[in-house]
This record gives structure tokens, sequence and C-alpha cells, in this order.
């Protein structure tokens, strides 16, 4: 304490260092930050089922695709816009090195048979006679292979599917693609659509949003704080800690080199609605100690106001710093650097805040503050809020219970959600496009379900394949399901051509025989590259491509636990039944953030119960100073369930905010109230006391960030306006829980003699 | 005399340091096309063929071949692995250079199919030869250019550019030549972008019926890691078969004569 007393008193050697640091760290931030759009990057890559999905990406050549639809207002058979996908598709591939393939409708092949004559050839043979289209036309038609896979069934789309090399940097090719697709646009339209498109636009938007709107927020706050506050000196220092709280997280993590994930914009948000309240509780003290001593010297008034608020903000900026640290148990890597530099921004602020007033008070002598009657109007208020709480215990004790079953009846109700595309606005043109190829087409996300034996050519056998094919047929059943393809799907396409469209030959054949030397004529002929991505070379692996009309995991999650029911039959025949693809590997995710999250709030509460036990010496206090929190969770989740806020990364952070900001409005009021009673204040006189000083400071507090965070409700992206919307919830509800709840049961604890420490309460 | 010594030497030290021929490229190449490969000919081909990830298959094929007035007549038979045992393939190949007519016998089907053949460049029973590879490509297709003379396990060779005139997956190719007996030891393949797409080597090669014979030979395809090994066992030469062995009949029969 004393270190920050005489530092406090250099406030010249306090500016020119705080300057210092910010140029050092807003260069360094200038120079080096860049935004990690790559959604790999997030996964956690020594997770089992991740290394199993990676191993079978790489066996069968699963990769993300971009998909070109090429869209004609009424037919795609005609010359002009045939040779313009055979153009396009060419160009695709010589021009970008970023595609590891590029596959269309001009450069499929297709077998047929007729009169015992085989023939794979492709569709398009650069012959363009109107004979020539009605005939490709015609086969394109008979193919299901093709046929409303890759061509529309209305004929007026197809698409070309680019295959991404996985080192390819997706941010800066659809940047080129955007424009480059404009050269062939009309009278077809050139749409882009497929995983790598979503995630990219919503990598690239969500943070430019908050760009947009964040100066936004510190703009509506420093109108709020300073409506509150009456005072430029203490509005201006309030912003000075938290702006310098994210210099100093981003700034560390650009010196350090850890690069910056999407998740991290929720980092200024944190620090901003966490930071204003060290300054707020600071400002209020010295408030109270002008209105109760008029005549102080500026220097008793700066030390003295450290000395009552040094406890408490430590407190509280200790405890949020751990219940940020305690996201470090997450096995999301983003996450974890997450917690880590939010709390540092955290202790950042909170040396600030214990300097800059005492520092301010030096430089520019005692502050005036004005309007008198406001202060006394919050009084009466306070006292109402006094009579209300106190007068009706039994009630709010009843309200509380109340909205905590609610709370958890909603609660159950969250679901997670990893859907990329459900961040975009219904009418956006990335929702448009995915709809028309979810209805044109198969549809725009895959599941890869992976089949394992060690047995050499077991996938060759007809019972192995009729169980993969009956898999198929349930999967399809499914509206949602657009197609599925297997080596089942190929070996059937295989027996209908070679017996000649014969009635009931679309099916597996009895004879594996048979099925071995379909194969090996489909090696001679066919192309043998097409079936590496359905079967290994021993045919001991096989993978099923599912394809799926929209990228929610809860539809995953719904196809998974119809997989899982052939899990028996699969093993009975010694196989072995995983799943592959980036899809899975979103739901596996947002699984791990969802159980770490859980991990890190019950890792949070139990810190926090050990630390306020501590501090106050006294396990009940530790236990009645997490109410607040454990109601403001509990809300929070139960109106995402309610609302169908999906947990995504950043909204599952915000329950971070409520722990945080939950707990330092319990130390502020159990910290004043205790110092009340220990200054020989009865439980009546404390009470009083504590809610108009700490009362006041809290809900200035809930007040300015609700301002502030309230503008991102005009967001034009939905997740950020979430983001808001729960912010905006949550200091409410901390603000609330704090000043009834608590205060009723610290009232209670305290009537039944338990609350103060034994040896003071005999002194006494 | 010294002044012929001399002389001699001169001519000598030409002969030697000079590609030690005179034939031109095109001469070369006419001379491997019209070597002599016996008119009748059956073989065992082992064909292993390895994928970039170091997985193999396995296969036995038994082979006849026949050129008669200007058509080149192949019967295959599978005889391993057993699953594909007696799936048989007939092809005849015409020297006025109409499409090859393939037809493909699936025993589990008991049904012969014609197969439509359009390039050369297909890929022969899924390995890493093309159809081209196995048979001799017509000198007329190329332009070829006698580039130097070099020593190959102990053999001297020509080592001849050839540049396709048509649109080629692999327009250039450098041959390594056995001067005077004509069948190649080596060749590289190489990709329009100029970079090294496939390399066929000979392994071994044996003198049957006076008939050079190459008994194994691996193409390796550098651009996807594959490769295909080919073993010729049971080579013979100067077979007679019944004026209908090349037929759909005998593809339902098997592999006796």
């Amino acid at each position: 304490m004393h270190f920050f007393i005489e530092l406090a008193k250099r406030p010249i050697t306090i500016m020119l260092l705080l300057t210092a640091i910010t140029i050092a760290f807003v260069l360094s931030i200038a120079q080096n930050a860049d935004l990690e759009t790559n959604l790999d990057e997030y996964m956690p890559k020594t997770h089992p089922a991740f290394v199993a999905s990676d191993e079978a990406q790489d066996l069968f050549g699963i990769t993300d695709a971009i998909l070109f639809v090429v869209e004609h207002p009424s037919s795609i058979y005609n010359q002009q816009t045939l040779e313009k996908i055979d153009a396009i598709t060419v160009a695709l591939t010589e021009e970008f090195d970023a595609f590891s393939s590029v596959t269309s409708l001009t450069t499929a092949d297709n077998i047929k048979s007729s009169d015992g004559f085989l023939e794979v050839k492709p569709f398009y043979t650069g012959n363009t006679s109107d004979i020539a289209i009605a005939t490709m036309q015609s086969e394109v038609e008979a193919n299901s292979m093709i046929y409303g896979r890759n061509v529309s069934k209305d004929g007026t789309a197809t698409l070309i599917i680019a295959e991404l090399k996985d080192d390819a940097d997706s941010k800066a090719l659809q940047e080129e693609l955007k424009t480059w697709i404009g050269q062939w646009e009309g009278p077809e339209r050139i749409l882009m659509a497929g995983r790598p498109v979503v995630e990219g636009s919503l990598a690239e938007l969500g943070p430019k949003d908050m760009a947009i709107m964040f100066p936004l927020v510190i703009i509506t706050m420093i109108i709020i704080l300073f409506l509150l506050l009456r005072s430029v000196r203490d509005t201006v220092l309030n912003m000075v800690i938290v702006l310098f709280g994210t210099i100093l997280s981003f700034g560390l993590m650009t010196v350090l080199g850890v690069p910056i994930y999407a998740v991290d914009t929720m980092i200024p948000v944190m620090l901003i609605a966490i930071g204003v309240a060290y300054g707020i509780h600071m400002h209020n003290t010295i408030h109270h100690l002008m209105e109760e001593q008029p005549n102080i010297t500026k220097e008793t008034l700066a030390a003295q106001s450290l000395k009552l608020m040094i406890r408490p903000i430590i407190m509280t900026a200790l405890t949020t710093a751990i219940g940020f640290v305690a996201l470090m148990s997450s096995q999301v890597l983003p996450v974890r650097y997450f917690g880590l530099f939010a709390a540092i921004g955290v202790l950042g602020e909170m040396v600030l805040a214990l300097l800059l007033f005492p520092a301010s008070i030096h430089l520019l002598g005692k502050p005036t503050y004005h309007a008198r009657k406001q202060t006394l109007g919050k009084r009466t208020s306070s006292d109402h809020l006094k009579s209300m709480v106190l007068q009706h215990p039994g009630s709010i004790a009843l309200v509380s219970v109340v909205v905590l079953v609610f709370g958890i009846w909603g609660t159950s109700k969250v679901w997670i959600d990893t859907s990329f595309l459900a961040n975009f606005e219904e009418d956006s043109s990335i929702v448009q496009i995915d709809h028309l190829v979810n209805e044109k087409f198969g549809g725009t996300s895959n599941l890869n379900i992976i089949l394992t034996s060690d047995q050499v050519d077991h996938f060759k056998d007809p019972e192995v394949l009729k169980t993969m094919e009956a898999l198929q047929q349930e999967l399809e059943s499914n509206v949602m399901v657009g197609n599925t393809l297997s080596l089942s799907t190929f070996i059937k396409q295989m027996n209908q051509v070679m017996l000649e469209y014969e009635e009931g030959s679309h099916s597996i054949p009895d004879s594996q025989e048979l099925v071995s030397q379909y194969l090996l004529l489909y090696e001679f002929s066919g192309d043998p590259e097409s079936l590496t991505q359905v079967v290994d070379y021993e045919y001991t692996s096989a993978n099923i491509t599912v394809q799926l009309k929209s990228d929610s995991s809860a539809l995953l999650k719904q196809i998974i636990a119809v997989v899982d029911t052939y899990r028996p039959s699969f093993e009975q025949m010694g196989i072995r039944l995983g799943y592959a693809g980036s899809g899975y590997k979103a739901f596996i995710f947002s699984e791990l953030l969802l159980e770490g999250q859980i991990i890190s709030l019950v890792i949070s509460f139990g810190i926090i119960v050990l630390l306020l036990t501590l501090l106050f010496r006294n396990l009940r206090i530790g236990l009645v100073g997490t109410v607040p929190i454990a109601i403001t969770a509990v809300v929070n989740f139960a109106v995402m369930g309610f609302l169908g806020i999906p947990l995504s990364s950043a909204t599952a952070l915000i329950t971070s905010i409520a722990i945080g900001i939950g707990v330092d409005y319990a130390i502020h009021f159990l910290e004043h109230y205790t110092n009340a009673r220990l200054a020989g204040a009865n439980l009546e006189e404390a009470t009083t006391q504590t809610l108009v000083h700490t009362g006041r400071a809290i809900i200035f507090n809930a007040i300015a960030v609700m301002g502030g965070f309230a503008i991102l409700l005009f967001s034009v992206f939905p997740p950020n306006r979430q983001v808001g919307a729960l912010i905006v919830l949550n200091m409410a509800t901390s603000a609330l829980g704090t000043l009834t709840i608590l205060v009723v049961a610290v009232h209670h604890l305290d009537r039944k003699q338990v609350f103060l420490p034994k040896h003071i309460r005999q002194t006494k | 005399m010294k002044r012929t010594s001399i002389l001699l030497l001169i001519i000598l030290s030409i002969m030697f340091v000079l590609p030690a021929t005179d034939l031109s490229g095109e001469d070369v190449m006419w001379n491997v096309y019209n070597r002599d490969s016996g008119d009748t000919m059956g073989a065992n081909l082992i064909m292993t063929i390895t994928n970039a990830r170091g997985s193999v298959r396995e296969r036995s094929i038994a082979q006849y071949r026949q050129d008669l007035d200007g058509v080149e007549s192949k019967l295959m038979f599978f005889l391993s692995p057993s699953d594909v045992r007696n799936t048989s393939f007939l092809s005849f190949s015409y020297e006025d250079g109409r499409n090859d007519d393939q037809y493909i016998y699936l025993p589990a089907l008991k049904r012969v199919k014609r197969i439509a053949s359009d390039s050369k460049n297909d890929s022969f029973m899924g390995s890493d030869f093309t159809y081209d590879d196995m048979g001799s490509r017509h000198p007329d297709l190329d332009r070829h250019t006698v580039l130097r003379t070099e020593t190959v396990s102990g053999l001297p060779t020509l080592v001849i550019e050839s540049i396709a005139q048509g649109a080629e997956d692999y327009p250039r190719t450098l041959s390594w030549v056995v001067d005077g007996q004509w069948f190649g030891l080596k060749k590289e393949f190489y990709l329009p972008d100029g970079s090294l797409g496939k390399t066929l080597t000979i392994d071994a090669f044996d003198e049957i019926d006076g008939i050079a014979v190459i008994t194994d030979m691996t193409m390796s395809n550098h651009k996807q890691n594959t490769s295909t090994r080919i073993q010729m066992q049971d080579v013979e030469f100067n077979l007679e078969f019944e004026s209908n062995f090349f037929s759909e009949r005998q593809m339902k029969i098997g592999p006796r004569r």
C-alpha cells in the first residue's frame, strides 16, 4: 500500500510511464495484430476425435471446398453456359494454386452401358451442337451420381467444386475470388458457397462490426459516466483505466507473438464492463470522504481513499482474474489465451485505478463535485430500496428461489449450436446462397462416417455393403439430408450399368466375387481416383459422406444418433465406426467448449467461495457471497435458453462477466458492511450506509456498462447483438441480486450472530 | 605408316566421341518400333501397384499376344487375387490407326462387355502404365533427336528426345535405347511445365528365342508418388493359337489353349 501512496505522489512519472507503455504497445499492436481466421487453429489438435478425424481426412482426401454455383435463368443446357462452365473450371485450375482439384459437369465422367457396350466417357466432350447437348442432358438425368448432386434437377444450376489445399490462405483467396467471378457473370449468376466461405465471412464480419460498434459503445459510456459522476476528470480517468487494460492485453499478446483469435474481440468488452467498476468505486469513496470531511487536505484525501479501497479493489480484481484464469482449464487454445490475457488486463486496470485517482488529486488538487441534489436524490432512493429490502425479506427470498428454479429450467433448454450460418441475417446474401445450394443440390455441409476393419477386402463383402446401404437409406429419409455417397453407392451404380438397367439392378449384388470384379473393372475403365474418396487401397476402411442441408450442430447430433444405432451391427462384423470432417470437428469443438465452460464455472465458484471465506474468515460469508453470482449465471443461461440464443464461444464467455462482476459487487458490499459494523454501526445503520455508499457505486457501474453495451443491440451482426443483450442482462441481475438477496442474506446471518468474527462480537 | 596411324586415330576418336551412330532420331525410333518382338507370345505378368501411402496390390495375369495381318490381338486372364480369377480382357489394336476394340469378361456376371476406348493415355489396368506405354508408340507421332550417347548398366545407349506432335499428357520424353539391340533401358516422361512426371526403369531383361525381352520394369509416377512394377515370367514365343483363340468364347473358357 505504501508503494501505491508513494508512487501516487509522482503523477508526472506515472503519466510518462503510462504514455511510454501505451505508445510501445499501440505500436506493437499496429504492426503485428492480425486476426487469425483459420478456424482449424482453434481446435485442440491432440484430442482423440480430432486425431482420428484428421487421419481419415488425410486417407480419403476429405477437404473443405468452395462451391461455385453457376445458375442460368432458364437452363444451363446451352452452348454458351456449358462453354463458360468449362472455361471457369479450367481457369480455376490454372490460375489458382490454392485448389487441389476442381471438378464440374465438364470434368465428370459418365459410365453407361447398352447392347453389351460399356462406355466411360466425359459428359461434356466439347461438342456443343444441339444434339450433343440434348444427349448430355439425358445422360446427366439418368445418372444419380451427378443428377441432383452436382446438377440441379430443374436443370437451371450446376456446381463447380474447388477443393482447397490444406495450407491455402482462405481469406486472401476469397477476397480475390469475389472479384474474379465477376468476369463470368451474365446471363448466368455465379455464386460462392460452402463452409470456407461462411467461415471466412463470419471471421471477417464479427470483428469488423465490433470495430464500428466499439467506438459507439465508448462514446455512449463516456456520456453516461459524465452524467452520473458529474466530473470530467473522473470520467477521463475511468476511460483511461479501461482503455489501458485493453491496450495492455492486446499489446502483450502481440509482443509475445500470441495469435489474436475472433474470441479475443470479447476482451475489450469484458475489460470495459469490469474496469469501470474500479474507477467508480474510487470516485465514490473520494466523493464520500469529501462529503464527510469538507476540509480534508489533498494528501490525506489521496491516502485515505487509497487506504479504504485498496483491499476491496485488490480483492475484486483478484477474484475476477481468477475467474478468467480458470478458463485456462479449457482444451480450446484460444479460450486459454483469452483467459490469461483478460486476467492480465484486469490486473492492469486494478493497478491503474489505485494509482490514477490519488495521483490526480496530487496533480490537480481535490476534485469539485457538482449537483449535491443528485446525491440527495440517490440517498432517498437508497432509503426506499433499503426499506423495501428489509421489510420484505421473505418475499425477496421467495422471488429469488422462483427465479432460480425458472432459471435452472431455462438453463436445461440452452442448446449448443455452432451453426456458422445462424450468425447471419436471414436475408443476407450468404444465407440466401446457402438456401439456394441446399434447395438445388445435396447440401452445403458434410459429415463423414468412417468405417474401419482389420480385415483386408472387408468392404467388398456384400453383407457389409448392404448394411452401409441400409444406413444410407435411413439417413436419406431425413429431409435435412441431401444425399449420401459411399462405396456401396458406386457398386449399386456399377451393378445397374452392367445389368443394363434391369429391374431391381440398382442394388448390391450377393456375390463378393462380382463386387471385386466390378471394382477391378472400375479401376480399368473408370476414374480410380474417385474410388479413393470412399475406400482405402486395401478395402479395410470406408468413408460414407453425408451431405446435410444445414450446418447446425444440433442436426449433426441428430444424424450421429441415427448412425450410432448401426454401431452394434457393424461391430458384430468387426467394423469400428467413427466420424470425420470439419463439420464434425466443429461439433466436437462446441461440446468441448460447453464442457470447458462448465468446468471453469465450477472452478471459479469453488475458488471464490474459498477466497471470500479466507478474506472474511467466515465460510457462511463465502457461501452467501456467491449467491448473486449464482443467480446471475443461472439467469444468463435461462434467458439464453428461453430466447434460443445458442451457446457459442462468444456467448459462453459472457458468463465469465457474470461471475467477475457479480463477485465484485458482493465483495464491495460485504467489505463496506463489515467495516461499518466494526466501526460500531448497528445492523440498520450499517445497511443504510452500505446501500448509500456501495449501492450508489454499484448502480452507477451497472447503468454505465448497460448503457454502453446497449449500443451493441443495434449491431448488424446478430452474434454481437446477443453479446450486447447478455451483458445488459448480466449487469442488471448482478446489481439487483447484490442489492436485494445479498442484503437479505447478510441481515439474516447478522441477526443470527454468525456474521461477524467471534472475537469481534465478543469485544463489543 | 605414321600418317596412317594418325588418320586411324582421328577416325577412331571421331567414332567414339561423337554419337557412335550416324542414325537420326527417327531412324532409331523406327528401329525400336520394328524390332522383332515375336509374332506370338505368352507370358505370366506379375503386376505390383504401390500407392502413395505404400500400400500394395499384387495381381498376376496370364497374357497371350499375336501379331497377324496388321492386327495385334491380346488376351489376358487374371490368375490372382482369387476373387477376380478368370476375369479376362481382350483387345485388338490396328496398325492403320483405328481405335482399339476391347472386351471384358466378368466370370461372376457371366457377361462379356465391349469397352469403349478412345484414349491411349488411359491407365493400363489401374496401374501407372498407360496402354501406350505397354504397346509400341508409332514413331510418326513424335519428332525425335539423338541427344548423346550414354552407358547404362554397361550397355551403350543412345539418348533420344521425343517431342510430341499433338497434345499429350507428357509432351516430351527421353529414351535410353540400347544401340544395336533397339530396346529401351530407361524412359523419362516430362510434363507440359517441363518437370519430370514419371520414369520407367528396366531392371532385368533376357534373351529368349533370340528376342530381347524385358522381364522386370517399374514405372514411377513422381507427382502422385505411386509406382507399378511388372515382372514377366514363363515367356514363350512362337506359340500356335487356334484360329478362334482371341475370341469372346475363349474369354469365358479361361487360360487353356
